[in-house]
């Protein structure tokens, strides 16, 4: 186990901004932090990071309490890139590879990786918040951690940058890095993550698996010959006791939700038993957008 | 963690321009004060022969752990508004190695206190009193409790600072701690007792030339021994370097 949460929470003065949290993150796995704002993202990270002081509950890095030893193992972005303003890119870099005890030749690979090798020499002051959010990401990345913490990765980023950031996200995950990434930017989310906990006021909705979080909520559209009448089609479906939440859409197109362990490949075969042949068939991803308001409602 | 330190340190005009300053108003005060009248005669050269020298200049270097104060506490506010505390935090420093880093640097910055004294001195006392030079090895004490008294006040100015986070306040708090808040509260306070308040420790690390003189005129002074001042006055140090850390452990960052 990378991370594991334990019951955490945090106020400010009266404010309860995280209760009881218990979450688990496994190695290797691509790990999303979802929530509005002000739904305890963030103050789940400063916690985990120890730059908070938990009100209870306890946090082990690889099943130890965290340690110098144990920070120096994960690489994070938190909230905002955090540099000084007058030293250079390069200057900053070499400062963070002192405090990780990284190898100062990193410095540069980490560089090249976001490409802000060009204006290395610059003042951290001058850059725009899209290469300075880089430069962050250049950061956590300095002495090859074996986990990614990233708050609002592309915060600022233009298109380009954000699919270079996603693209950045999957590799490091290819390779076998664990990453955390807090957002609430769905699309990132859902196009790049392998689990999901979903925050709200400080609690916890939901986690797990992407795959079992989206797929509980699938529906299935099926459209019948002009020459089949509705009506036969809505009975047979009425037969199926592992298809529920029928509902008739515009043009003849009647969609309804499995059961789990049912694919739509069984509920052609059901229909075919029962003399119904269908002109189409598709299963509807539900959006992890769709999936959020419904959690968050 | 001295590297680290460095290399936020050097590449900051701010100190460059504060630690400039720090030399060149010492260096500006001590070359005007031959011109200063007593008894309707100028000091002339006598106020730069060796090895009173010494003393005079750590008393007037006293006044300009001021500007050693405010450039700490620049240093440690920045930390807080920039928010490099928090990343470093994050990137595997101990609140501990931060509270250390800063006190590094304070001694760094009373280093360069002591050796811009030595500098100032030996210039003026081997330029304008070449005859006393044989004697400019001696009483160089003075200097390093001039060189304690920096970290004294150095202490106290990052206390401040880890206590208020902001820069304004945290000067304004430190120039109203050293010059009104004791000041005023010492007169509340017996003399037995107000002698032992930091900053009263702090200055009697560096009397003013010619005290004895002056208590033969006023009766004995109430302040203590430099020699009795100084324990003292690194237990302050010491312990505001540890409200320091606790703070700073206790807090958000």
């Amino acid at each position: 186990m990378i991370l594991e949460l334990d019951n955490l929470s945090k106020s400010y003065g009266g404010t309860q901004a995280l209760r009881g949290l218990t979450l688990q993150i496994e190695a290797g796995s691509v790990y999303g932090l979802l929530g509005p704002n002000g739904s305890g993202k963030t103050t789940t990270l400063g916690l985990a990071l120890g730059v908070l002081q938990a009100s209870g509950g306890a946090v082990r890095w690889f099943g130890q309490p965290l340690s110098s030893q144990s920070k120096r193992r994960v690489g994070a972005l938190l909230e905002t890139p955090n540099f000084f303003p007058y030293l250079s890119a390069r200057q900053n870099l070499l400062l963070a590879a002192d405090v990780k005890h990284a190898d100062p030749a990193s410095v540069d690979t980490a560089l090249a990786l976001v490409n802000l090798k060009d204006r290395q020499h610059d003042a951290f002051r001058s850059f725009s918040l899209g290469m300075k959010q880089r430069l962050a990401l250049a950061s956590t990345l300095l002495g090859n951690p074996e986990v990614l913490v990233l708050d609002e990765p592309t915060n600022g980023l233009d298109p380009q940058g954000i699919a270079e950031v996603r693209e950045l996200i999957q590799r490091l995950a290819a390779e076998g890095k664990t990453i955390i990434i807090a957002s609430h930017l769905l699309d990132e989310i859902e196009k790049v993550c392998t689990h999901v906990a979903v925050l709200q006021r400080g609690e916890l909705r939901v986690a797990g698996p992407v795959s079992s979080i989206l797929a509980a909520t699938d529906r299935v559209a099926v459209r019948v010959a002009p020459d089949v009448p509705p009506a036969a089609l809505l009975q047979a479906l009425s037969q199926l006791a592992w298809v529920s939440d029928v509902k008739a859409e515009p043009a003849g197109t009647i969609s309804a939700v499995l059961a789990p362990g049912h694919s739509p490949a069984d509920l052609n075969r059901a229909l075919f038993a029962q003399g119904i042949i269908l002109a189409g068939l598709e299963l509807r991803h539900r959006t992890l957008e769709a999936q959020f308001l419904e959690l968050t409602k | 963690m001295l590297r680290a330190e460095l290399r936020k340190i050097l590449p900051y005009r701010t100190v460059w321009f504060i630690l400039l300053l720090y030399a060149a108003l010492l260096a500006l005060f001590v070359s005007v004060g031959s011109g200063v009248v007593i008894n309707g005669q100028p000091v002339g050269n006598t106020l730069y022969a060796f090895p009173e020298l010494w003393h005079k200049l750590s008393y007037v270097a006293s006044y300009f752990n001021l500007l050693l104060g405010i450039l700490l506490i620049i240093l440690i506010t920045d930390e807080f508004q920039f928010r490099t505390f928090r990343q470093q935090v994050i990137d595997g420093s101990s609140v501990a190695a931060l509270v250390q880093g800063k006190l590094a640097v304070s001694a760094l910055l009373a280093a360069f206190g002591v050796l811009t004294v030595l500098a100032v001195g030996l210039f003026f006392g081997l330029t304008r009193s070449p005859a006393s030079a044989g004697q400019a090895g001696q009483q160089l004490g003075a200097v390093l409790l001039y060189g304690a008294q920096a970290l004294g006040y150095l202490a106290l100015a990052a206390l401040l600072a880890f206590l208020l986070r902001k820069s304004g306040p945290a000067i304004l708090a430190f120039m109203l701690y050293a010059w009104v808040v004791e000041p005023l509260s010492r007169l509340l306070v017996p003399d037995e007792i107000d002698r032992y308040f930091p900053t009263k420790v702090f200055s009697a690390l560096t009397p003013t030339p010619g005290q004895e003189l002056l208590d033969t005129v006023t009766g004995p002074s109430s302040a203590l021994l430099p020699t009795q001042a100084l324990p003292l006055a690194l237990a302050y140090a010491a312990l505001f370097w540890l409200l320091s850390y606790l703070l700073l452990r206790n807090r958000d960052l």
